[in-house]
C-alpha cells in the first residue's frame, strides 16, 4: 500500500506541475493552452532520446527538455501573439497534435509508435532499487517545491499585477504602457518549461513511453485540476490536481470493495462518477475549492 | 528513517492500513491474488470484455472447485482504457495494494510495453495478446507470455495466399502502429520487394479523411493493395477505395472487417480478402469455450481474444499448482512445463489439468485460442490462421493453416 501511495503521489507531482505552469498561463494571464500534451511530450522524448539514445547524463538531459520546453513556449506565443480565447486554444491544440504526429512518424528518432524505452534514471545508484520510488518522489516534490515558489514570486511581483491586467483587458493594459506581447511570450515560455520538466520527469519515471501516452485527454485532467482547484490560486490547482488523481484512482477501490459488480459496467460507472463528482463541485463552488485572492491595494487593506 | 519497500513489506503495511478498506485486508490473507488489465474501453473495447469474462469465469470455476494448492484465488479487474498513461497506474494499484502474482489480458502493445518496467521490477508476470517483436526484447526477466502471434506471422501467412493468386503488384499502406508495422515489413518480404510498387505507406489513426492517401496508393494501379488495420480506419480507408473506383483486390486482416464493416459499406464489402489468427475450431477447448461462454457452434470464429482471456487464466492457475507455491519465477517455470513439451498428457481445460497434477503426472495444456506452445521468449509458437474472402456479406474461408 505504501509503495502504491508513494506512486501514487509522484503522479499527482506531475499533475501539479502542468497545473503550475497552466495556472501561470491560464489562471494568471488568460491565454488558453489546450497543447499541454505536446510540451509534455516534448519534454519526455527530449530527455528520454538524450539519455537512453545519446549517452547525455541524466540531469544533463532534463535541462535540456526544461529549455526544449521554454523555447517551444516562447514560440508558440510570438507566432500566436494576436490570437486570444477560442483562437488561441484551437492553436494550441494544434500544436499539441503536431508533437505527437511528429513523434509518431519520425521513428528513426523516437521508435515511434514502438514506444521508447528508457532504462536510464536520475540518481540512480544512490539508495537500493526499493528505496528508489520515494527518492524519485522526493525529486518531483523538489520539482513542485520549485515551480511553485516560482509562480508564486511571479503572481506577487509587479510581474504578476500585468499579468493580470492583460487577463481582464490586454487593450487596457497596453494603454497603460505594458508590454503586452513581451510578458506573454515570456509567460508561456515559464510554463513550456515547467511543463518540459515535468515530461522529463515523467519520462524517466515510467520508463516507457509511446505517443499513446500523449493524447489530449492529458490536457483535460490538467485544466480540471485547475478549475476544480480555483483559477489563479497556486495553492489551489495543487488541491485540485490531488482531487483529480484522487478520483481518478480512488475510484478504482469501488471494484474491490464491490466485486460483484462487472468490470465493464464499473469502467463505464468509473467516469461517469468523475464527470458527475466535477459537475457537483463546479456547481457548488464554480469559484474552484480555493479561489483567487481578491487584490486590495494598502488603502483597502488598513480599513 | 529507512523505510524498506519491498513488496512484502508494502503488503504487510497494506494490511495494516486497510482498516478503511476491509475487503483489502480480507483480499491478502490466504486467497491468491490476480490481476486482469483489459482493454474494456477505446482501441480495444470490442475484445476486452471477452477476456475480462474468460479471466473471471475460469477464476470462478476453481474457486468452486477449492481453489489452487488449497488456497481461492481472487481476481481484481482494470480497465486500461487502452491507455499505456492509464494502464500503468492501474498496474501499480494492482502491484503494490493487491499484491498481484501476475497481471493477465493487456492487449495493445503499448500497453504490455508500458507497464512491463514496473511488472519487472516487482517480478510480476505478464500475460497479453500484443503482437509486438519489442516484447521478448524488453522481458528481461521472463516473466512475459504472449498468447497472440507476433505481427510478422501475421504479415508472411497472409501474404503467401496473395502469392498463390499471383497479383503481379501490390501497393502497401497501414494505420501507423507497431503491430501493422511489422506485418508490412513481413508481407514485403515474402512478395518480393520488386513486386511491391512504392514505399509503404503510413496513416494516423482518426483522421477526418483519407483521400490523398487512398489517391496514393492507387495511383500506379497496383493489382492487389494490402492494408492491415483496425476495423475504424479500415471502413474509412475502404469506402475511399471505393469512391476513387479501385478496381484491384483489397487484402487486410481479420480485425478490420467484423460486422461493423460489413455494416457499414454492405455489398461493396465482396471481394475483401482478410486473415487473423484463430482458434482451433475442432479443439475440444474452443468446444468448450462456446459453452462456457453461452455461444452456439456456428462453424465461425468467435472471440478469438476471449478464447485467449481463457487460456491465460487457466495457464497461470495450472502453473501455480505445479509450481506449489506463488513464487513468481518459479512459476513462470512451470508455465512452459504444463503448456510445452512432447510426451505428455493432453488436458484442455484447468479442471481435467489441476486433476493431473495432483495426481503427479505432466501435462500439457491445450487452449481455446491455440495448442498453447511458448517459446524459450514465451511468445506462443503458433496460432491456426485463417484466410477468408467476404462474398455475399459472408466470410467465406479460403484456407485454414494449422499450427
Amino acid at each position: 500500500m505504501l509503495a502504491y501511495i508513494v506512486s501514487l503521489a509522484t503522479f499527482v507531482g506531475f499533475f501539479m506541475l502542468l497545473a503550475i505552469a497552466l495556472n501561470l498561463q491560464w489562471g494568471m494571464t488568460g491565454m488558453v493552452n489546450f497543447g499541454i500534451a505536446g510540451f509534455y511530450a516534448l519534454g519526455a522524448y527530449t530527455s528520454g532520446i538524450l539519455s537512453s539514445k545519446l549517452g547525455l547524463p541524466v540531469g544533463l538531459a532534463m535541462m535540456v527538455a526544461v529549455l526544449a520546453g521554454l523555447a517551444a513556449g516562447a514560440a508558440l506565443a510570438l507566432l500566436s501573439g494576436r490570437l486570444r480565447d477560442d483562437y488561441l486554444a484551437i492553436v494550441t491544440l494544434g500544436f499539441g497534435e503536431i508533437v505527437r504526429l511528429i513523434i509518431l512518424n519520425e521513428d528513426q528518432i523516437t521508435e515511434g509508435p514502438r514506444g521508447l524505452r528508457i532504462a536510464e534514471q536520475p540518481l540512480a545508484g544512490w539508495v537500493s532499487v526499493e528505496n528508489y520510488p520515494l527518492l524519485y518522489l522526493g525529486l518531483v516534490v523538489l520539482a513542485v517545491a520549485v515551480a511553485f515558489a516560482l509562480s508564486e514570486t511571479i503572481r506577487r511581483a509587479p510581474m504578476g499585477r500585468v499579468l493580470r491586467a492583460i487577463r481582464e483587458d490586454e487593450l487596457v493594459a497596453s494603454v497603460l504602457g505594458k508590454a503586452v506581447l513581451r510578458h506573454k511570450i515570456r509567460i508561456f515560455a515559464i510554463g513550456g518549461g515547467i511543463m518540459g520538466l515535468a515530461g522529463a520527469l515523467y519520462a524517466h519515471y515510467v520508463q516507457n513511453i509511446s505517443p499513446d501516452v500523449f493524447l489530449p485527454m492529458v490536457a483535460i485532467f490538467i485544466w480540471m485540476s485547475v478549475i476544480v482547484g480555483g483559477a489563479g490560486n497556486n495553492w489551489g490547482l495543487l488541491l485540485g490536481a490531488g482531487i483529480v488523481m484522487v478520483l481518478l484512482e480512488g475510484s478504482r477501490f469501488i471494484g474491490d470493495i464491490a466485486p460483484w459488480i462487472d468490470a465493464e459496467k464499473l469502467s463505464a460507472g468509473r467516469i461517469i462518477l468523475i464527470g458527475v463528482l466535477l459537475i457537483v463541485t463546479l456547481h457548488l463552488r464554480p469559484q474552484g475549492l480555493i479561489p483567487e485572492p481578491r487584490y486590495r491595494n494598502k488603502f483597502q487593506r488598513k480599513s | 528513517m529507512a523505510i524498506n519497500l519491498t513488496r512484502r513489506n508494502a503488503l504487510k503495511l497494506g494490511a495494516a492500513t486497510a482498516v478503511f478498506a476491509p475487503s483489502i485486508l480480507r483480499a491478502q490473507g490466504a486467497e491468491i491474488n490476480v490481476g486482469s488489465l483489459t482493454p474494456n474501453t477505446g482501441g480495444g473495447g470490442p475484445f476486452g470484455p471477452n477476456i475480462t469474462a474468460s479471466h473471471k469465469r475460469v477464476a470462478d470455476l476453481v474457486n468452486g472447485q477449492g481453489g489452487v494448492l488449497g488456497r481461492q484465488i481472487r481476481l481484481y479487474q482494470e480497465n486500461s482504457e487502452t491507455n499505456p498513461e492509464t494502464a500503468v497506474r492501474a498496474a501499480d494499484k494492482l502491484i503494490n495494494v493487491n499484491g498481484v502474482v501476475g497481471i493477465l489480458g493487456t492487449w495493445s502493445s503499448s500497453v504490455t510495453l508500458g507497464i512491463m518496467p514496473k511488472c519487472q521490477t516487482a517480478g510480476v508476470i505478464q500475460m497479453c495478446t500484443s503482437s509486438s517483436s519489442d516484447i521478448p526484447m524488453a522481458d528481461e526477466k521472463g516473466l512475459v507470455f504472449n498468447f497472440q502471434a507476433l505481427s510478422p506471422v501475421w504479415g508472411d501467412a497472409i501474404a503467401k495466399l496473395a502469392v498463390t493468386r499471383g497479383y503481379g503488384s501490390y501497393g502497401l499502406m497501414a494505420l501507423n502502429n507497431d503491430f501493422t508495422k511489422s506485418m508490412v515489413d513481413a508481407f514485403a518480404a515474402v512478395v518480393g520487394a520488386d513486386k511491391v510498387i512504392k514505399e509503404p505507406l503510413y496513416y494516423n489513426a482518426a483522421q477526418a479523411s483519407y483521400r490523398s492517401e487512398v489517391t496514393s496508393l492507387i495511383e500506379d494501379e497496383p493489382d492487389a493493395v494490402f492494408i492491415p488495420s483496425y476495423v475504424t480506419d479500415f471502413t474509412a480507408v475502404y469506402k475511399e477505395l471505393y469512391r476513387q473506383g479501385y478496381e484491384g483486390a483489397v487484402i487486410t486482416t481479420g480485425l478490420s472487417v467484423g460486422p461493423k464493416f460489413k455494416e457499414a459499406v454492405g455489398d461493396a464489402a465482396d471481394g475483401v480478402i482478410h486473415g487473423l489468427p484463430v482458434p482451433p475450431l475442432e479443439s475440444p477447448a474452443y468446444g468448450e469455450y462456446l459453452k462456457e461462454a453461452g455461444l452456439e457452434d456456428t462453424g465461425n470464429v468467435q472471440h478469438p481474444f476471449g478464447t485467449a482471456g481463457r487460456d491465460q487464466m487457466s495457464t497461470l492457475l495450472l502453473a501455480i499448482e505445479k509450481a506449489g507455491t506463488t513464487d513468481t519465477a518459479a512459476v513462470a517455470k512451470a508455465i512452459w512445463q504444463v503448456t510445452t513439451g512432447e510426451g505428455k498428457r493432453t488436458v484442455y481445460n484447468v479442471t481435467d489439468g489441476l486433476a493431473a497434477i495432483r495426481a503427479g503426472e505432466e501435462i500439457n495444456y491445450s487452449g481455446a485460442s491455440s495448442s498453447i506452445e511458448f517459446d524459450a521468449e514465451g511468445m506462443v509458437l503458433g496460432r491456426d490462421f485463417q484466410l477468408a474472402e467476404i462474398r455475399g456479406g459472408e466470410d467465406v474461408v479460403l484456407e485454414r493453416l494449422k499450427f
